[in-house]
């Protein structure tokens, strides 16, 4: 379990080198200079961008001020979306660093949810850990936890403290040995190209022949256009925390080391780069 | 999002319906674009005369909340949690047809409303 530990360090202190530049038509009364933050990929944005609100506050009238959203070459960035999954499904082949435009004015109600305070992120955050847990343990683990261990795994999350929120979430990363798995691996699969949000299904980590299901597994059976053909050159890239995992991969093993703190895998399938 | 829902001139068209009879479907015979969903209140929360609705798979949770306040008349101001297997509160963007496929049971998604928090 060694090696297996680094896994989850590594994921956990990924981070995004990130340019903050004010939306052009924002009133100021001076020139705003860009900002730049290495942003955090397993947590969300408006749970990390105190420090760009402040800094552009600074060339601002507090009138000219409403509630702060992001934009990438047009997109509007979900803050319930995790950091590192929107960079991989917007911005994965683009030059570093990411750069993201401010806007403190028209939020746009019909792409985004509203962020008026932190609590609103620690909700999502838990329930989303608890719709994992649903499909993991039927919910079992999660609900045997306190009230203050959940709040542990907030605050981990929160302070970016990797042995606290580590110590609750190894138990949600459990399951009886003669199953060999969780019951159901919570996972989305989420397309550029696509209308609908993402993928989410019923899926097994082990067959009931229990033949060991992987990363291929997985595509093959919820969207096997991500799967190239032999004879054919690779259409898209499956991302998973910036990397393209071998679809060879077991699926538990995914689920325990490269998921989100949310204990969701979140997959992105991105168009192939054509050089 | 998309959800032509969201924007309250177009709720009106977009409203659940066919109510009680859920084999009532104007769908095609190949995939049934739309899922049973029973709606149980939680405390003192007001009881909905109909509760079993068949909803479009597209439609939101938030778009779902938002038929249910205006078939309560509730006010403004009030809010509205949906749970989903009595343990989770779903995303408002979430599409009930991906609820449904990983929760439902016996056919349909069971959904739990309240006024107030009721599983946190």
């Amino acid at each position: 379990m060694a090696d297996d530990k680094d896994v989850l360090r590594d994921v956990w202190f990924g981070r995004i080198p990130t340019c903050f530049t004010l939306y052009q038509d924002e009133i100021t009364e001076r020139e705003a200079e860009p900002f730049y933050l290495l942003l955090p990929r397993m947590s969300y944005l408006t749970l990390v961008t105190d420090k760009v609100k402040k800094h552009f506050l600074k060339v601002m009238k507090a009138e000219d001020i409403e509630e702060m959203w992001f934009d990438f070459e047009g997109t509007s960035l979900k803050w319930h979306y995790p950091i590192g999954l929107l960079f991989d499904l917007h911005a994965s082949n683009t030059a570093l660093p990411w750069s993201i435009t401010v806007h403190f004015k028209n939020f746009p109600k019909c792409d985004l949810l509203h962020c008026p305070s932190n609590s609103v992120i620690e909700a999502h955050f838990m329930s989303s850990i608890k719709e994992a847990d649903a499909l993991k343990h039927k919910s079992q683990v999660i609900n045997d936890m306190q009230k203050k261990d959940h709040k542990q795994l907030w605050m981990g999350l929160q302070n970016d403290k990797f042995d606290q929120f580590w110590a609750m979430n190894r138990k949600l990363m459990e399951y009886p040995t003669e199953e060999g798995g969780f019951r159901y691996i919570p996972f989305r699969i989420y397309l550029t190209m696509s209308d609908r949000p993402f993928i989410q299904k019923l899926f097994r980590p082990i067959s009931p022949d229990g033949h060991t299901h992987t990363l291929g597994d997985l595509l093959k059976e919820v969207y096997p256009v991500a799967i190239p053909n032999d004879d054919e050159s690779k259409r898209y890239q499956v991302v998973i925390h910036g990397i393209e995992p071998l679809l060879e991969t077991p699926l538990q093993w995914l689920s325990e080391h490269l998921s989100h703190p949310d204990n969701f895998l979140h997959i992105s399938v991105i168009p192939a780069p054509s050089d | 999002m998309s959800d032509n829902a969201e924007s309250p001139t177009e709720t009106q068209k977009d409203e659940p319906s066919t109510p009680q009879q859920p084999t009532e479907d104007l769908g095609t015979a190949d995939e049934k674009k739309k899922i049973d969903v029973l709606l149980k209140a939680v405390g003192d929360t007001p009881i909905m005369k109909t509760k079993k609705w068949s909803v479009e798979k597209g439609r939101t949770v938030q778009s779902l909340s938002q038929f249910i306040s205006r078939f309560l008349k509730m006010e403004a101001n009030e809010q509205l949690f949906i749970y989903v297997n009595q343990s989770f509160s779903p995303s408002p963007d979430q599409e009930v047809g991906v609820l449904f496929e990983c929760f439902g049971s016996d056919g349909k998604l069971v959904l739990h409303y309240c006024k107030s928090q009721a599983w946190g």
